[in-house]
């Protein structure tokens, strides 16, 4: 068969379609110079960014939803596991492992594997995700908890403190900073690891790449790369600013003790 | 440390997992309502879910099915899948209710699915034939295979304008005539599948000398063969970009190429009904191969979206309102 491959833009197989191609054809390359560089395929176009501004909000929002839900819940999860991992050693060894074999599945198997079980749907990038967070979660709450000196429980025994009350009150402030250190590595990887979701479709950011990269597509590429990485340190500074609220202890004192650090803190957050 | 600053810090702890929560249950609420109402319009009339692959002329043709259904009064929306190996299963299930499909790549497909990898070839040049083998494959799955149209996305191998111009290239015949011994930049099962390595040797007597696993179609394919690394990329009849890279097809003169020709496929269960058999076929009776040329180098070169490609040229055909 032949296929003729000097096909102009203009050249429509039937008559049916208007003989002017700028007008039907052209809605938004249309617009006189912005477009060049879509055509060019420039790896920064503004005109790409003028253009799919609404898919590209979509995709972030996306992104940041299976981001969010993902380490959220596997902190709901991780916490108990590592409670149980501390009060039992022998638990501790089979959690640990266990978290740490789900760690080594690769992303793609992981999501092609889980697709049967929820069928296309936005779980199954979650459930993985969270599966992948969990090693890095338990380990960190678990080390967080490990940490806390003996004599300041023994303090807290003495002054009457339960073990819920020992455990909100005084282990969980002192584990803080390295349960924070854990959600905010936790949420640096995952944000990174949504994108393989695109191979369900739910990839948030990531149906961008693929997508472009499959049509060699650079300003898609690029642009969808660069906000991933942007939400990665944006992500990890927010984090990192609620553990400094929380953990004022920590920060070495400057200026009076009351005031000043409370404005500080609120800004930070802000 | 005062009592009233740990009591708010604690307050202000218990409000973050609170709305951590929060959000975790809107997330997930969603997810699951999603999930059932996914499975609950199994059985009904209403959403129609259509399953896309991630290459442009699917992702087009699936915005056509999307609008041509919605036009008809269906509820359509686009679902995404990375390829076959997870969309069919889905269709099979009802998870999603259409795919726009190619013929003798889904025979085939189904083939190796039913009767193993190494099952004797069902598809052939011959569409009806084709369609015929491709019909009682898909339907012990639950599938429909609803009528085939003229337009077709067949494999095909394209080589640089100066290596064709060089050795006096048209076809793949003349290419075999040739003598030159080429590398071949395709997926790593071209050494295996009839239509291509072995096909090239046995139909053309092309001399391959390996084959460079770079995909099909792939940029970096096209590029290996600009670059001169390989001279014959392994790519389809559709493809719009082939300028871009300074190649030309070859022509298969000897037929090598299955009938690839474009269908919808649909889940016998959810989407059996005539209206959408309908909709569709109003679609597939005008679409020809060049039009998904130019409807791929509308995505593909001139980076206009597939929602109003699509869209224009449904209302161009006149099977859309404006």
């Amino acid at each position: 068969m032949s296929v003729p491959w000097s096909l102009t833009a203009a050249a429509w197989p039937s008559g049916q379609v208007p003989a002017d191609p700028g007008g039907p054809w052209l809605p938004q390359a249309a617009a006189p110079g912005g477009a060049d560089c879509l055509v060019a395929n420039d790896w920064i176009c503004g005109a790409y960014l003028r253009t799919r501004s609404h898919e590209l909000l979509a995709a972030t929002v996306q992104h940041l939803g299976i981001t969010a839900a993902s380490v959220a819940l596997g902190l709901l999860i991780a916490f108990p596991l590592a409670l149980l991992a501390r009060r039992r050693r022998a638990v501790a060894g089979a959690v640990l492992g266990l978290t740490t074999v789900l760690y080594t599945i690769p992303s793609l198997a992981m999501f092609a594997l889980l697709t049967p079980v929820f069928g296309v749907s936005v779980a199954v990038v979650i459930t993985g995700l969270v599966l992948y967070s969990l090693t890095i979660l338990v380990r960190n709450i678990l080390a967080g908890l490990d940490a806390v000196p003996a004599e300041v429980r023994e303090a807290a025994r003495g002054m009457g403190y339960g073990p819920a009350r020992m455990l909100f009150g005084v282990e969980l402030p002192l584990a803080l900073p390295a349960v924070v250190a854990g959600i905010r590595i936790a949420t640096v990887s995952t944000v990174a690891m949504t994108t393989i979701g695109s191979v369900v479709g739910f990839g948030g950011l990531g149906n961008l790449i693929a997508s472009g990269l499959q049509g060699f597509f650079k300003a898609e590429v690029l642009t969808a790369s660069v906000l991933c990485v942007l939400l990665a340190v944006a992500a990890d500074l927010l984090l990192m600013a609620v553990q400094r609220m929380l953990t004022p202890w920590t920060r070495p004192r400057a200026g009076s003790r009351s005031g000043g650090r409370r404005t500080r803190a609120t800004k930070a957050v802000a | 440390m005062s009592s009233t600053s740990r009591g708010a810090r604690t307050a202000l702890a218990a409000g973050t997992v609170a709305a951590l929560a929060a959000t975790l249950a809107a997330c997930g609420g969603q997810s699951l309502e999603d999930k059932g109402a996914a499975h609950g319009k199994g059985g009904g009339k209403g959403e129609i879910v259509v399953g896309s692959a991630v290459f442009t002329e699917s992702k087009v043709l699936a915005q056509m099915y999307s609008k041509l259904l919605g036009a008809a009064g269906y509820d359509a929306r686009i679902q995404t899948l990375d390829n076959r190996e997870l969309y069919e299963p889905a269709l099979e299930k009802g998870q999603i209710d259409v795919v726009p499909e190619y013929a003798s790549t889904l025979a085939e497909f189904l083939n190796a699915k039913t009767n193993g990898a190494k099952a004797k070839p069902v598809a052939s040049g011959d569409i009806d034939k084709t369609v015929t083998a491709l019909k009682k494959l898909a339907g012990p799955r639950g599938l429909k295979v609803l009528p085939a149209g003229a337009a077709a996305d067949q494999n095909a191998f394209a080589v640089t304008t100066e290596f064709a111009a060089k050795h006096k290239l048209k076809t793949l015949s003349d290419l075999g005539a040739s003598g030159q011994k080429v590398t071949l930049a395709a997926g790593e099962e071209c050494e295996t599948r009839p239509f291509c390595k072995p096909g090239l040797e046995r139909t053309y007597g092309i001399s391959v000398a390996g084959i460079d696993p770079k995909g099909v179609g792939s940029p970096s394919s096209k590029q290996a063969v600009k670059d001169g690394t390989d001279q014959v990329v392994l790519t389809t009849t559709t493809d719009a970009t082939l300028d871009n890279f300074g190649l030309v097809l070859l022509t298969d003169d000897k037929k090598l190429q299955n009938a690839d020709n474009v269908l919808p496929v649909v889940n016998a269960k959810s989407a059996g009904d005539k209206g959408i058999e309908a909709a569709l076929g109003k679609l597939t009776d005008v679409l020809t191969t060049k039009d998904l040329i130019t409807l791929n180098r509308k995505v593909d070169a001139e980076r206009l979206k597939p929602e109003e490609v699509a869209q224009t040229y449904l209302e161009a055909k006149g099977l859309l309102k404006k």
